[in-house]
């Protein structure tokens, strides 16, 4: 198999809430600084357990760059579409702002940009990969939550992850089939 | 199936001696300059900075409003078809308006949908250039775009003078088309709320025959609401059985949307704790509760059906007020339509999520500058319409 298959395996046990991803990520791709403008997050979960045996965990998460594709299948304009190694782009002058991929989007992962005129979302920093680097976040993560690689290649460290380890992905009875996996221990 | 020639006025233009459209033209001018107005702010400050839509429901206002008048169009359509294409000639009595009417109320549409998207000129030429056939949007592009152009066609005939036996096969060929691709156009609008991965409220056949059962209701509503407008609430007698006609589809339509009604919310409710069930609730006891009741359920149902029940669709005047009060209660069902699917969060809102909810719902209100291109749609229909009453024929004469 020739093509890769890029893919994010996160295993969010080692997130400390820092958000050192979200900054990375606003600055790399000049995300602005408005309401709703956000390509990733980083979620506080529920407290668990009792008092004084209390933890929480952080779910780091953005698009979810699904083979399943719902929000490029409601483009109008082909202005959403993939790339041959998966990875769901936004064509800023093809997009009508119609808005149709926001309301499909089952992640809540799209916003306007108000800059571009257009829709905006996780590239997985595609203009870097090119150049052998990986996206600002995983770059950036001090614990290494997020783990970047091919799944077509098994010797990739996400391949080797996933062959090890359980992992879940985000509703999944959407039949999305994303491409960020999350390890469960 | 009986067969029926239109016999329209001899000249195009004639002027209406009665004043009951100019307080309607004067209205339809302020709309549009109120409308004109937020039609500037839009296009110096931009569609984020006067509209209240979010991340969370980028649909809101525009779109309902956009749903109401192009799905009332095509129930026009629909009901013009009835008498063109199937000669129910009762229907035709009335066919100038009903061409006209759907004619300006599909371009009232057309305004909200136009201030809605965010590059509507670069909306036509990528629909051409790089069309995705499987995008339901596409689609509707098309069959309003084909209807809008059928109804130019028929207005074109229903006034061309000295109309020949040709004209009136040709117009019953383009009547049907009116009506099927109306009915297409109107389904598959459902059909793009269905197709949202994310949205399960939309989910299903039931929102494609519902938009089509009650946008012919409003067709058959407006028509009712209009005719006791240009009469002085005294329609004439002639036109007594096209309105006790029109009065029956309304009441049937009704009948059908409370048959739609039950069964969606409760089947809605069983889904629990799934977002349909967070939508159905909503509106039930949720944020578009007052919406639901009394807009939905009260006036465009409830009401206007025991006013058709007790008038048996024979008084005129009561059948205007149930049109009236239909009307009214029908933009809340396409408003509680479109964002009741949407207020469901796609994630918890929980801290650093950027979701911000309510009793586990998000929020939306319309903004000022979304009332404000509300009020350039109505205004569009009211200037057009009632301008047209004023200084065109719209009345058919004669049928056999």
């Amino acid at each position: 198999m020739n093509e890769k298959r890029y893919a994010i395996v996160l295993d969010t046990k080692k997130c400390l809430n820092c958000k050192a991803c979200t900054v990375a990520c606003r600055v790399e791709n000049e995300v602005p600084h408005e309401d709703g403008a956000y390509r990733i997050w980083v979620t506080a979960l529920e407290l668990q357990g009792k008092f004084p045996d209390l933890h929480q965990d952080f779910e780091p998460s953005q698009c979810q760059h699904c083979q399943n594709t719902p929000c490029e299948s409601v483009c109008p304009t082909h202005a959403t579409y993939k790339t041959p190694e998966g990875v769901v782009l936004v064509d800023y002058d093809k997009c009508i702002l119609c808005k149709a991929c926001m309301t499909a989007c089952p992640y809540d992962a799209r916003f306007v940009h108000e800059h571009h005129k257009a829709i905006d979302k996780c590239t997985m920093c595609y203009h870097r990969l090119a150049e052998g680097r990986e996206p600002a976040c995983v770059e950036t993560c001090p614990t290494k939550v997020r783990v970047f690689g091919d799944l077509n290649d098994p010797n990739s460290q996400v391949s080797k992850l996933l062959d090890t380890n359980r992992y879940y992905r985000l509703k999944e009875d959407r039949n999305t089939n994303p491409r960020l996996y999350y390890i469960i221990k | 199936m009986a067969t029926h020639v239109e016999k329209t006025g001899s000249s195009l233009i004639q002027i209406n001696p009665s004043k009951a459209p100019i307080p309607f033209i004067i209205l339809g001018l302020i709309l549009l300059a109120i409308g004109g107005y937020a039609t500037l702010q839009v296009l110096f400050k931009g569609h984020e900075a006067v509209y209240g839509v979010t991340r969370e429901v980028p649909w809101g206002l525009l779109i309902s409003t956009y749903a109401y008048f192009v799905i009332t169009s095509t129930g026009l359509a629909f009901i013009g078809g009835l008498g063109h294409a199937f000669g129910f000639e009762k229907y035709s009595k009335v066919s100038k308006r009903i061409v006209v009417m759907a004619f300006v109320i599909l371009l009232a549409g057309f305004t909200q949908i136009g201030m809605e998207i965010g590059h509507p000129i670069r909306l036509m030429i990528y629909m051409i250039l790089s069309p995705n056939l499987s995008a339901p949007i596409v689609w509707m592009g098309v069959f309003y775009g084909i209807e809008l152009v059928i109804l130019a066609i028929e207005l074109y005939l229903v006034f061309k003078p000295n109309q020949t036996a040709k004209d009136h096969e040709t117009a019953k060929v383009v009547g049907f088309f009116a009506l099927l691709v109306g009915v297409f156009a109107t389904s598959n609008l459902g059909y793009v709320f269905g197709s949202l991965n994310a949205r399960p409220f939309y989910h299903g056949i039931y929102f494609s025959t519902f938009l089509v059962i009650s946008g012919i209701t409003a067709g058959a509503a407006l028509l009712m609401v209009i005719h006791n407008i240009i009469y002085g609430w005294n329609i004439p007698e002639k036109l007594n059985s096209t309105m006790n006609a029109l009065g029956k589809i309304m009441g049937m339509g009704i009948a059908l949307m409370a048959f739609l009604y039950l069964w969606k919310i409760l089947s809605s409710i069983y889904t629990q704790p799934g977002d349909a069930y967070l939508s159905a609730m909503a509106l039930i006891k949720g944020p578009l509760s007052k919406n639901f009741w009394i807009g939905e359920l009260g006036l465009a149902v409830i009401i206007p059906f025991l006013i058709i029940v007790f008038t048996k669709a024979k008084n005129t005047k009561a059948l205007g007020v149930a049109g009236i009060i239909f009307m009214i209660g029908l933009f809340f069902t396409r408003y509680d339509f479109v964002v009741a699917g949407q207020l469901p969060p796609m994630r918890k809102a929980l801290e650093g999520s950027g979701v911000e909810a309510v009793n586990g719902l998000v929020q939306y209100s319309p903004s000022a500058g979304e009332w404000m291109i509300f009020a350039l749609g109505w205004g569009l229909f009211l200037f057009l319409y009632f301008m047209a009453e004023k200084f065109l024929n719209l009345e058919t004469d004669e049928h056999h």
